[in-house]
């Protein structure tokens, strides 16, 4: 049994929705790296491209929202986006939850720490420590969009969101939901760009693992959420394919398999050329980071695009690490080969690595949607 | 419809303030007074003292000597580590077959190292070592990096749930062959932020938790880690181990009410309690016991003892943070684990901290050790968020 | 330490603005017999426990458990009488 994809909803840097993805897809650009940054951080640090969520008050009622902090809001805003993409209506009460985040709430994390360095043990704020826990942006999903079914929130860094599309697939196939919201948040801080600016200049690569890892060219460190609504295969198509498998392993040992058909999306500072990643060399390669940015769940937003990719029956122009367009021959709607597969695969330094593999529906008519 | 075949529990680990392996642990729900005393491992100052559930030191200092490896990965590798033991899989055998791991925590997905970020807001320059730690300590890859392993390795934090949560998911894989078998349970070390962030909510007793008690004040911290070993019952015939137990059901559910109370109601804890259990009567019928949750605070138990005399009403219940504490990432897994021992040894301790019952609860825990009858046991957990978790646990024999 | 403010009403009525997060509000708009609790402002157990840690931080006065805050959290004026007895000299 497949899993169906009925809606997408994204935030990032470039901005909300997923059709603002697609309109960038279409236009080659605007690229990540031209987006604002906030001014220069405490003890240097990388700069970084913050999302905006005001959208959110549009959908939700300002007070219901007050103790939301920026993760739960970035990871709200895209869940409810994913749920008008497929023109549902929500509130499905058995609708499961499983998300994905690489690093959590650092900034309430850290807000949290100020509290108790400013006024002591005793002036730890309950709030902020309340929304410091993993599965706080699940929680509030849940409680603003009424899906009271199975509610998971793992963390594995970039495998994070591989992981958490396993457990909804699974969660389908045992008929334990109905339907699943699955997605990926992560937001990023002055702490974490400060540790990246300090990793990137050591030599040794072997001591960090890749979330620091310093990549082919400018990646520009991001934040941002992305959702899918999935349902069983017999749900009508939206025409963003379904996913067809979702594998996980270790290399050396095991070895993603790509099937032969398919287009691989892949990125978050992926060494295409480095001899332990076992990327085939006649498969056309893709890497679209340069239009989201780098952050743990980076796999999810390249899921979004494969998705887009299926739906639109072609492929789009890849930006390069340097900035400038790189235009793919041949790439017109007319002359490319069928697309039937897409996979977004996601290798770290240590072996691990996450395979997604989407497939078009058969029946997929590309004029069945606007 | 056919029932999913048999998933079997080979192996069982578990280390926490009861007791340094799952025998010890038994021993101490069922014969000692519990003894939380305030955190020897770090200095909290508040007006009044906070007792915990922590681990002896030599016990930490034997299973923690990797400095560049959290004290929460360790003890979950710790953990799985009796529990391969427990079930004869020697490590060489393991990596040839396809093992998953799934853990739990809630402390061991979060960066907040004090040391750290108090020299970053000084304007020094932090030594980095605390960063490469969190980034080297995600508890399922440690575990999976230890043995060896190739097979899905899964990281969950879904707050106090988490642990019941990894063996569900666990129970699911073997069911569908994702793997031939699974490490699945839970681990979280004690912190000084998560402590500070407990009593910030003032839900924490400034005495020994009295689960389910009229005079029940909030819950006491723990620490330590469980894991149960599991695989098909087939495979578990043809290695001839004897069954710690099986895991027959599972369920998850959110209440979606609010970021830390539970469901008054406890409609997340109902479904997730159906889910677990099949729908006839016959089920409910064996159900010996259930191993509660409660942690000893005034919403947590009102909300569970409603929802357990509603469901099961008159079968026995009891908490047994009332020696462990509450453990958080791993107390899903710490429990799961000394119900399955409880079920084999056909007997249930006294819920320990509770004496006098409240007459606002329509269901009160053991006061003593008991006999069961039945089978099977339910053991629930909740947790912030409106997070549920129940699994179902059948007997696997009289431990050998 | 902590300086006495000379209305604590007001201070109060801050601290629920900025601390509890009601972006749509200012406090000149919270009426000083509103509930805090319920039907009124709408505070739960979250916001209750915040406000012990934010009164404790401004006023340096002590709840020490929700018992004792109950009557105290009746409204504006009755949370700003109970600070007023506990005042440290």
């Amino acid at each position: 049994m497949k899993a169906v994809i009925r809606g997408i909803g994204v935030v990032g840097g470039f901005g909300t929705g997923i059709s603002t993805l697609e309109k960038i897809l279409m236009d080659h650009g605007p690229f990540i790296e031209s987006f604002a940054v906030p001014d220069g951080q405490p003890l240097g640090g990388e700069p970084y491209v913050p999302v905006d969520t005001r959208n959110l008050k549009e959908r939700f009622p300002p007070r219901s929202l007050r103790r939301m902090d920026h993760l739960s809001r970035t990871a709200l805003l895209a869940a409810a986006l994913a749920l008008e993409d497929a023109a549902d209506p929500g509130g499905n009460a058995d609708t499961g939850v499983a998300v994905a985040s690489g690093y959590g709430a650092v900034r309430t994390t850290f807000a949290f720490l100020d509290t108790i360095l400013e006024g002591g043990d005793a002036g730890a704020s309950p709030t902020l420590f309340s929304n410091s826990v993993l599965n706080a942006p699940a929680a509030h999903i849940s409680m603003h969009l009424g899906a009271r079914g199975p509610n998971l929130t793992v963390s594995r860094f970039e495998m994070s969101f591989s992981d958490a599309l396993s457990i909804a697939v699974q969660w389908l196939e045992e008929g334990r939901a109905p339907s699943v919201l699955v997605g990926g948040v992560d937001e990023w801080c002055p702490v974490l760009g400060h540790c990246r600016h300090r990793f990137s200049k050591t030599r040794d690569a072997a001591a960090f693992l890749s979330p620091f890892g310093t990549g082919r060219g400018r990646a520009r460190i991001a934040e941002g959420a992305v959702f899918f609504l999935l349902s069983p295969e017999i749900a009508p198509a939206s025409g963003y394919g379904v996913v067809e498998s979702v594998e996980s392993g270790r290399l050396p040992r095991d070895a993603p398999a790509f099937p032969k058909d398919a287009v691989i999306l892949t990125g978050i500072d992926h060494h295409r050329d480095s001899a332990r990643h076992p990327l085939p060399e006649d498969r056309r390669v893709l890497d679209y980071t340069g239009y989201y940015g780098t952050l743990p769940v980076g796999t999810g937003f390249d899921m979004a695009i494969a998705s887009v990719i299926v739906r639109r029956g072609r492929l789009f122009s890849v930006p390069d690490s340097t900035g400038s367009e790189t235009v793919i021959d041949g790439l017109q709607a007319e002359k490319a080969p069928e697309i039937r597969r897409v996979c977004c695969v996601n290798i770290t330094p240590s072996g691990a690595y996450g395979l997604i593999t989407l497939a078009s529906r058969p029946d997929f008519s590309k004029n069945s949607r606007p | 419809m056919k029932a999913p075949a048999p998933v079997a529990v080979t192996g069982m680990g578990c280390i926490c303030a009861a007791g340094e392996d799952v025998s010890t642990c038994v021993q101490t729900l069922f014969s000692k007074d519990p003894d939380p005393k305030p955190p020897s491992r770090f200095i909290a100052r508040h007006p009044e003292t906070h007792p915990v559930f922590e681990l002896e030191a030599s016990i930490l200092t034997d299973l923690h000597s990797n400095e560049a490896l959290s004290i929460t990965a360790a003890l979950g590798v710790a953990a799985a580590r009796q529990a391969l033991e427990d079930a004869g899989w020697d490590p060489e055998a393991l990596s040839r077959v396809r093992t998953g791991v799934c853990m739990g925590t809630t402390v061991g997905c979060t960066m907040n190292d004090e040391a750290f970020y108090r020299t970053y807001r000084s304007g020094a320059l932090p030594d980095l070592l605390p960063v490469r730690r969190f980034f080297s300590s995600n508890p399922a890859e440690a575990v999976a990096r230890t043995f060896d392993l190739s097979g899905p390795c899964l990281t969950l934090s879904n707050a106090c749930c988490s642990g019941a949560d990894a063996i569900g998911t666990a129970m699911s894989w073997i069911r569908r062959g994702i793997c031939d078998v699974a490490i699945a349970g839970g681990a979280d070390e004690l912190s000084r932020v998560t402590y500070n962030g407990f009593i910030a909510l003032m839900i924490t007793d400034t005495r020994p938790c009295r689960p389910f008690d009229r005079d029940r004040n909030g819950l006491n911290l723990g620490e330590g880690a469980a894991v149960m070993i599991l695989e098909p019952d087939t495979s578990r015939r043809v290695r001839k181990r004897a069954p710690r137990a099986f895991v027959l059901g599972y369920g998850s559910a959110a209440d979606g009410y609010h970021p830390t109370a539970p469901d008054p109601g406890g409609a997340g804890l109902r479904r997730a309690a159906g889910h677990a259990v099949s729908a006839d009567g016959k089920t409910l019928s064996r159900i010996a016991f259930v191993a509660a949750h409660g942690t000893g605070t005034k919403d947590n138990d009102a909300v569970e003892a409603r929802v357990l005399d509603a469901l099961l009403p008159g079968i026995p219940f009891f908490s047994t943070k009332g020696h462990t504490g509450h453990t958080l990432g791993a107390a899903g897994a710490i429990q799961a684990v000394l119900a399955a021992a409880c079920l084999n040894k056909g007997t249930i301790p006294g819920s320990a901290g509770f004496s006098t019952p409240d007459p606002q609860l329509p269901a009160r825990p053991t006061r003593h050790p008991r006999t069961i009858h039945g089978d099977l046991a339910l053991s629930g957990s909740l947790g912030f968020g409106g997070a549920n978790a129940v699994l179902l646990l059948k007997r696997g024999g009289d431990s050998s | 330490m902590h300086t006495i403010p000379m209305d604590i009403q007001t201070k109060l009525k801050t601290i629920i603005v900025e601390e509890l997060n009601f972006e749509d509000l200012t406090p000149a708009e919270i009426p000083d017999d509103i509930p805090l609790f319920g039907d009124g402002l709408g505070l739960d157990s979250l916001d209750a426990v915040e406000l012990v840690v934010q009164i404790q931080k401004y006023f340096g006065v002590q709840i020490k458990n929700m018992e004792e805050g109950r009557t105290a959290f009746q409204s504006v004026n009755a949370l700003a009488a109970f600070i007023a007895e506990r005042l440290p000299e």
